[in-house]
Order: C-alpha cells, then sequence, then structure tokens
C-alpha cells in the first residue's frame, strides 16, 4: 500500500511501472488519473489549481482511505499519489492504482477510492483564472457518488 | 496548553482554504477564560468582519489537536484551533 503527497508533476508512466514493479502475478491492473482541467464547468479559463492541504489531516485521510479500500476488496496491492500546492491544466492532481487476482475487484476499489477521494480528502482546491480565483464548494455529484458506498443498512 | 505572552496567555487560531486566503495561515487571539468554540467564532468575526459570514458558518469546523470539536468545546488553555471550510475534495 503506497500513499503520498506530492508537490512535484505526477507521471503516470513512472508511477505505473513503480507499481507493476512490485506486484507479485496479479491478473488485473486498473489506474485512474485525474486530470486538471483547463475550463471551469461554465467555461471559463483556468490558469491553474491550487490545492490547499492540512500537515496531519491530509495525510491521514489518504491514508485512510487507502485502508478502507483494502478492507473492502479483494485486491493485492494499492496506489494513491497526490499533487498539493499549484496543479496547472493538463497536469495529473491524482494517481490511483489497484491491482487483483481477477479485475471486477479492482475495478470497484479504483472506482470507490477515487468516490472517496472526491468528498473525504483533506484538501481545499482553488481555481485561478483571468476572471479571478474561485474556491470551490462540494459537489452534490460527488457526495452522490459517494454515498453509493455507503454502509448503512439498507431499510426494511 | 496556550503561551503566555507579555503577561497574558494567547491561543493561535490556524485557517484553511478560503479563510487561509481571507485572513493568513494564523493569528493569535488572547485567551479568554470559560471561551467556547461558538464563542470564540464570534469573538473572531467581531475582528475580521469581512470573513464573519466564513467564521459563522456551521458548513466551517473546528479543529483541535488534530479532532473535530464540537461548539460547546472549551478553546481556554488550548495552543491552538484550527477552522476547516467545508472540504473540496481531491
Amino acid at each position: 500500500m503506497s500513499v503520498r503527497l506530492s508537490d512535484e508533476p505526477i507521471s503516470d508512466e513512472h508511477e505505473l511501472s513503480q507499481f507493476r514493479s512490485g506486484l507479485e502475478g496479479e491478473g488485473a491492473i486498473v489506474t485512474f488519473a485525474g486530470v486538471a482541467r483547463s475550463r471551469t464547468p461554465g467555461g471559463e479559463a483556468v490558469d491553474r489549481l491550487v490545492l490547499d492541504h492540512h500537515p496531519r489531516l491530509t495525510s491521514r485521510s489518504l491514508d485512510e482511505i487507502a485502508a478502507a479500500a483494502r478492507e473492502r476488496f479483494d485486491i493485492a496491492a494499492l496506489r494513491i499519489v497526490h499533487r498539493r500546492g499549484a496543479v496547472a491544466p493538463g497536469e495529473t492532481i491524482v494517481f490511483v492504482a489497484a491491482s487483483a487476482t481477477h479485475r471486477r475487484a479492482a475495478f470497484e476499489a479504483v472506482d470507490y477510492m477515487m468516490d472517496r477521494l472526491k468528498t473525504d480528502a483533506v484538501f481545499w482546491k482553488r481555481e485561478d483564472g483571468p476572471e479571478g480565483s474561485t474556491w470551490i464548494e462540494p459537489r452534490e455529484d460527488d457526495l452522490a457518488a459517494r454515498a453509493r458506498w455507503s454502509e448503512a443498512p439498507c431499510p426494511e | 496548553m496556550s503561551r503566555v505572552t507579555g503577561g497574558r496567555r494567547i491561543v493561535r487560531i490556524g485557517f484553511f482554504g478560503r479563510l487561509r486566503e481571507a485572513l493568513g495561515d494564523e493569528r493569535e487571539v488572547p485567551d479568554e477564560r470559560g471561551e467556547t468554540v461558538a464563542r470564540l467564532r464570534v469573538r473572531l468575526a467581531a475582528l475580521h468582519p469581512g470573513a464573519a459570514r466564513d467564521l459563522l458558518s456551521p458548513g466551517v469546523r473546528a479543529c483541535v489537536a488534530d479532532a473535530i470539536v464540537g461548539e460547546d468545546f472549551p478553546v481556554a488553555g488550548q495552543e491552538r484551533v484550527e477552522f476547516l471550510p467545508p472540504l473540496s475534495g481531491g
């Protein structure tokens, strides 16, 4: 289980290569890269995305999400690499990978980790552009995606 | 434990996200006996009216020693209290 914060640009190829080098014969690898957009949902240009973080709670939140994925899915290995600070459009914000004997667990683990990361990772994001800066609020669709994995019992 | 400066106890207040942008990384305020998080919010909002809406928002959570605390949590004597706006996620 490898989890880290990065101040430097993330190389997806390097991360995948490193991840593969630690595997032990699993038959499935699933990766996801979240990339900084060049425009807001409203179409305005974005010069950079800035991720503010907490000196301890941010790492703790990533570790907790990784541990929960390990607990929940039958995966052999996982990796989360997350940027902090200023991120240019086109750069990877987050790289997530999981390996498993069979593909379904790896797909689900990465899906789960991304849904958790989008809502529970301790970051505050700001988009800077020619028109000014905007702090990004929690999004309803991200919260709904997170709720898919709720462990609450079904109502009778 | 709050620090003593010039004969007065000081509590450090840490900010993140848009509050950090508005108020800086950290401010120091005199420690007031019996003060709760809720009362500290009101005091900070009076000191920084431009950030009052966020400081008084229930969506902005207070954190002490890396744990989220409630509005009745006693601030007096704490070294540092942090205010965390709603998370944007990763």
